[in-house]
């Protein structure tokens, strides 16, 4: 009796444990790129309050025309439709900030001029679990808690090594966006250099043909015989 | 002590199952009817990935209108296509990704009368997130924390490929540039040759045209 009961006890011991490891592996990141003709907004669902969203975007705006280097605005709205974080004109940045409340969040990319751009974004939604989130659920079994103890300070390490971990992988991407985006840059120049050059020698063989052609018109038998 | 550990085992063994529970929130984005939204990633080469997407009701007692339907197309960027299906409400797509680059997932929402906009769930994992742990979780008595650890290597080892990978493309950049650098040297040369050499052929081209005419 005493035995199963302390079985059974630690059956209810295994559901927070479980809890406790589905909190600590509800952290997500979404890597992905988009093209903004206007406005593009993505969703993400923040599951606690006071989790830390963290993210990164780079905009890569084919335009090489100088003066088209405007970005992108980019707006954070909060499930209560409060805004939670702005950014105006930038062309890639990274961003973080502790959710207010749960819920689903709206990431919106503004596009202010007429050329499309892609936009290349990381987010991430991390969350380290805590004794308290045992007491929101309501298992506040002393018993339950003792065979909890023997495993959280563990987990909440192991989850909080976690996030630093995609911390990193954040910051990796967000280098590879901007290395991608310098790369079209560079190759754009190369291109540039060697049409446009080779384009003036053309044009400058044809403009001196032409010059050719018309002073031996202008000094042609017909017209000279008279004039010089 | 015996009890304590037949209880360990019990919640290890919860929790292992449980481990394979795959949370159904993922990111979402609206369609509007007719219109084409692309999505895409950038995918190393032999790596895993995989993809779910499903059309979010909005209306929880209801079932989805028929007319909510969407097309999804995954090609990469080389113009293969991976997957392809027509007017559905979800799917999922998994392939072995052999080309590295950029591989763009484009959903089309069938044109229908109440124009409303269609919500998409879309999950699109690739890499070390794509790799299915069931098998190794399955495999003998595996502990839950030798998994999560587990997970973690594989992670570093990911962003241990990942910059050797960045320095490579850094390597090429700079080559890139170093090789513009030298044709823009030589071009600037040779278009100096070249207007000379035009400006002097004229010259003689005039010249001994005139000469023919007797007027010099």
């Amino acid at each position: 009796m005493d035995s199963r009961g302390r079985v059974i006890g630690c059956g209810g011991a295994a559901n927070a444990a479980l809890v406790l490891l589905l909190l600590s592996m509800l952290s997500r990141m979404s890597a992905l790129s988009v093209t903004v003709s206007d406005v593009e907004c993505v969703y993400e669902y923040v599951f606690y309050d006071g989790d830390t969203v963290s993210g990164n975007f780079v905009v890569d705006d084919q335009a090489y025309w100088s003066s088209d280097h405007s970005g992108v605005d980019f707006t954070v709205t909060a499930p209560g439709g409060s805004t939670v974080h702005t950014l105006k004109g930038t062309s890639g940045d990274k961003f973080e900030f502790k959710a207010p409340a749960n819920g689903m969040y709206k990431f919106c990319f503004h596009n202010p001029s007429s050329t499309p751009e892609t936009v290349s974004f990381n987010i991430h939604t991390g969350h380290i679990p805590s004794e308290h989130d045992l007491a929101k659920d309501g298992l506040s079994d002393p018993f339950v808690l003792f065979c909890i103890n023997i495993w959280t300070p563990i987990n909440v390490k192991i989850a909080e090594l976690r996030e630093a971990l995609e911390t990193v992988t954040l910051e990796q991407r967000y280098l590879k966006a901007r290395d991608a985006r310098h790369r079209h840059t560079n190759e754009s120049t190369r291109r540039r250099v060697i049409f446009y050059t080779v384009g003036e020698y053309l044009l400058l063989a044809l403009v001196s043909g032409l010059q050719v052609v018309l002073i031996r018109r202008l000094f042609s038998k017909s017209v000279a015989y008279n004039r010089v | 002590m015996n009890i304590q550990i037949q209880g360990q085992s019990v919640c290890l063994l919860l929790v292992s199952i449980l481990l394979l529970w795959t949370g159904v929130e993922c990111l979402r984005f609206d369609l509007e009817p007719g219109h084409t939204k692309c999505i895409a990633e950038d995918i190393k080469s032999n790596s895993m990935t995989v993809g779910k997407y499903q059309i979010v009701n909005l209306n929880e007692g209801q079932p989805l209108p028929d007319s909510h339907k969407i097309s999804v197309r995954v090609t990469s960027s080389y113009g293969n296509s991976y997957h392809h299906s027509d007017n559905v409400n979800e799917g999922h797509f998994a392939f072995h990704a052999v080309e590295a680059g950029d591989y763009m997932a484009c959903f089309t929402a069938a044109d229908h009368k109440p124009s409303t906009t269609i919500t998409i769930d879309f999950d699109w994992k690739s890499g070390v997130a794509a790799k299915d742990w069931t098998n190794v979780a399955k495999k003998g008595s595996v502990e839950l924390m030798e998994l999560e650890l587990k997970k973690m290597f594989d992670t570093v080892q990911s962003i241990h490929d990942e910059m050797f990978y960045l320095r490579e493309r850094e390597e090429e950049m700079q080559q890139l540039n170093t090789s513009t650098n030298s044709k823009m040297a030589w071009l600037s040369f040779l278009s100096l040759f070249v207007s000379l050499s035009v400006a002097g052929l004229q010259l003689w081209h005039l010249k001994s045209f005139f000469q023919k005419k007797k007027l010099i």
